[in-house]
């Protein structure tokens, strides 16, 4: 956290982001009232004494009337949070002043550490706070009768087993579609991978016919019937 | 056998829909399931006919109804969920050709019968495609059909041009079609395409009599007699052209050949050794049956597994030997149109059984079951996405092969999900007998057959035309009857109707 109150500060052009403690409560007021003071300027110079004043008693008060005046959507989170949210408010404006100034501005491409690891199984890449994701895992579990349970990927493993071990449940027909067309995929890339190693097969036979091949008729033999 | 009035017998039969009749317990003694059979009215009629023929005072002698055998297999222990009766149901030995059962593994008292599975083990059908169309071929259909009649040996007796020693006869029974593989006989892509990819696994052919190898060794890479036949068809109606697609049928007038061929006089002969072994294990083991043909074994016995052994050795022999004449028929397509068979696109579509018994899993009730399932005169039939059939008809469902009669149409079909669920993934497998065979020789004239095929512009040989009125279409249910009604039940859908040019017959 301290680490992107030092990038935000830095950005803003504190005086002193380098040393700033947010666990120190007199730093972290002077730290809003500097924001106030120089970025912000939501009060008039002498509406701002009740933050100017950082070891009063009452200081916590007019920051909380301060946020509120802010419309602050985390007023009621942690100081940290409070201090987020206000820094980002402050670039907002900083940004706004001076549209111009930042639009150009580029971001260097930063070298990665990792290589970049692209995986073929389509199912490493499931994004699973992904809300079309968690829509899905809901609607099959309707079907198959999984409860509710705050983490998708728990009912995910619990549809699973009902799968494995109990007789597939049918489908309304309504859903029908959810559960068809995803099979009738996983059907065809089976299909897919099963004609690759019939292929292998035939070829290992014919690679083995040319060693041992050797057809031979004799009409010599023949002999028709009554 | 129970002796009643045909009106008495009616009370057991009920019409559940306008193609499906249930066989109600107590029709035959000791029912353990109900039986069903398939049909549309106009074979309804040919099936209610023969019972009541049968129950006319003073009947006796010659095959029982086709109703009443499937409700003794219905009686044979072990048996789960139903005795079916296919639309091309006829009596047969023991058990209906067109009937099919299924015995449970788990239960020790179940049972495997050579009855179920017909003498000519692993009899069946194999489709090959060409990319000629019909122009092509009519200039020259009367040498094609000769060409063919000279490289593929027919008849009772018949002998076949590719060279076997016992050895080689050995190899092919335990390998099936990886033998034809390994010799060159076949391609890679046949194997694919091909009902258990042409081999039993189980086949041990140290439990075949010396007997049956002798008889099969001189016959492999022939057609044989009878019902068989080698047919150039020509596609003559597309219904489900996604289907045909995934086979390579992309158009009407496209030229194809059909072989129906089987183990010939060496399954024959492991089926006759068989028999004699299961009287004597039904005597010790206290089996009873409704009928002395319905002889069988319990599947866990010694008797039941050497049973199974020898027959699939037989169903490897069939392989092979359908996988010969596949060998034969490219070489005379190759020498008549001055191409090779990669060129002519002579890729088999598949290759179906029909008279075979094979450990399959099922759900009954609900529940999974290993089963061992009968089919005798009876096309596997499985649906789109069932494991055991090739990737390329994992969409369309397996390809079910229909040859009709001598001048006849055939038809390609595909499984379904609901074939699978009523009839253990099965379906009919032919146009079924309407008259037996003495009967037709006596009712028919061979040179009327043979005029009436020359007029439907048909080339045809045969090596004994004084037969060919057995298999006369006259004798013969209408194979569209049987697959319509197979399409309209839901248990296989018409995909391909194909029409011959040109028969080769035993």
């Amino acid at each position: 956290m301290s680490n992107m109150f030092k990038l935000k500060l830095t950005a803003l052009g504190h005086p002193n982001p380098e040393n700033f403690n947010c666990e120190d409560e007199k730093e972290y007021r002077s730290v809003i009232l500097w924001l106030e003071d120089q970025k912000i300027r939501h009060y008039k110079i002498e509406e701002r004494e009740g933050l100017r004043d950082i070891d009063a008693d009452n200081w916590a008060e007019a920051y909380d009337a301060y946020q509120r005046d802010l419309v602050s959507p985390a007023a009621d989170g942690n100081l940290n949070e409070q201090l987020s949210w206000i820094l980002s408010y402050a670039i907002r404006l900083e940004y706004a002043d001076n549209v111009e100034k930042y639009k150009n501005a580029k971001v260097e491409e930063q070298k990665k550490a990792a290589p970049n690891v692209v995986s073929s199984n389509p199912l490493d890449n499931l994004d699973f706070s992904n809300p079309a994701f968690k829509a899905g895992v809901e609607r099959v579990s309707t079907i198959v009768g999984v409860g509710p349970h705050s983490d998708p990927k728990i009912r995910l493993a619990a549809i699973a087993k009902i799968l494995k071990t109990a007789p597939h449940p049918e489908p309304p027909k309504t859903e029908a579609n959810i559960i068809q067309q995803p099979a009738d995929v996983l059907k065809l890339l089976f299909v897919q991978d099963l004609r690759n190693l019939q292929t292998k097969i035939n070829e290992a036979l014919v690679a083995v016919q040319t060693v041992t091949a050797d057809p031979r008729t004799d009409t010599k033999l023949g002999q028709v019937g009554r | 056998m129970v002796v009643r009035q045909y009106n008495e017998e009616l009370k057991y039969l009920e019409k559940v829909n306008p193609y499906c009749w249930k066989i109600k317990k107590g029709f035959q003694p000791n029912m353990n399931v109900e039986g069903v059979f398939y049909v549309n009215n106009t074979l309804e009629k040919l099936m209610l006919d023969e019972l009541r023929n049968a129950c006319r005072p003073g009947m006796t002698g010659g095959f029982l109804p086709g109703v009443k055998q499937i409700a003794n297999v219905a009686a044979l222990p072990g048996i789960v969920g139903r005795s079916v009766g296919l639309p091309d149901v006829h009596s047969g030995y023991g058990f209906a050709i067109g009937n099919m059962a299924a015995f449970d593994l788990s239960d020790p008292k179940s049972i495997v019968s050579p009855g179920g599975v017909g003498f000519d083990i692993n009899c069946g059908v194999r489709l090959l495609r060409t990319n000629l169309h019909e122009k092509d071929v009519q200039p020259i259909k009367e040498q094609l059909a000769q060409s063919l009649f000279d490289h593929i040996p027919v008849g009772v007796g018949s002998k076949g041009i590719i060279p076997m020693n016992a050895r080689d006869l050995e190899e092919a029974l335990e390998m099936g079609m990886d033998w034809s593989l390994r010799e060159g006989y076949v391609w890679a892509e046949d194997k694919e395409h091909c009902e258990e990819y042409g081999r039993m696994l189980n086949a041990d052919p140290s439990k075949v009599s010396l007997r049956a190898k002798k008889r099969g060794l001189p016959q492999l890479g022939t057609l044989g007699a009878g019902n068989h036949y080698a047919e150039i068809q020509i596609v003559d109606e597309i219904y489900d052209k996604y289907a045909a697609g995934k086979m390579g049928l992309e158009r009407i007038g496209q030229v194809c050949v059909m072989i129906h061929s089987g183990s010939r006089g060496f399954g024959h002969q492991v089926a006759t050794d068989a028999l004699v072994q299961m009287e004597k294990a039904m005597k010790r083991d206290k089996i009873e049956t409704n009928d002395r043909q319905l002889a069988c074994a319990r599947i866990n016995s010694a008797e039941g597994q050497d049973y199974l052994k020898a027959m699939a050795a037989a169903a490897n022999f069939a392989w092979v030997n359908r996988s010969s004449m596949t060998f034969l028929t490219r070489q005379a397509f190759a020498k008549q149109f001055k191409m090779a068979p990669d060129d002519l696109d002579m890729h088999v579509i598949y290759d179906v059984s029909h008279n075979v018994a094979k450990i399959e899993e099922h759900i009954v009730d609900g529940k999974l079951k290993t089963l061992l399932v009968h089919r005798k005169g009876s096309t596997r039939a499985f649906p789109p996405h069932h494991p055991l059939i090739p990737v390329d008809y994992q969409l369309t469902g397996q390809p079910v092969l229909i040859g009709g009669t001598m001048g006849t149409c055939s038809y390609v079909l595909t499984g379904t999900h609901q074939g699978m669920t009523e009839t253990f993934g099965s379906t009919c497998h032919g146009a079924g007998r309407a008259l037996s065979r003495a009967k037709s020789r006596r009712n028919l004239d061979y040179k009327d057959v043979l005029n009436k095929l020359e007029s439907l512009g048909i080339s045809i040989r045969v090596a004994s035309p004084k037969l060919v009125m057995e298999e006369a279409p006259d004798s013969y249910k209408n194979v569209t009857d049987v697959v319509n009604t197979c399409h309209a039940v839901g248990i296989s859908k018409k995909t391909v109707k194909l029409r011959p040019i040109a028969v080769i017959k035993g």
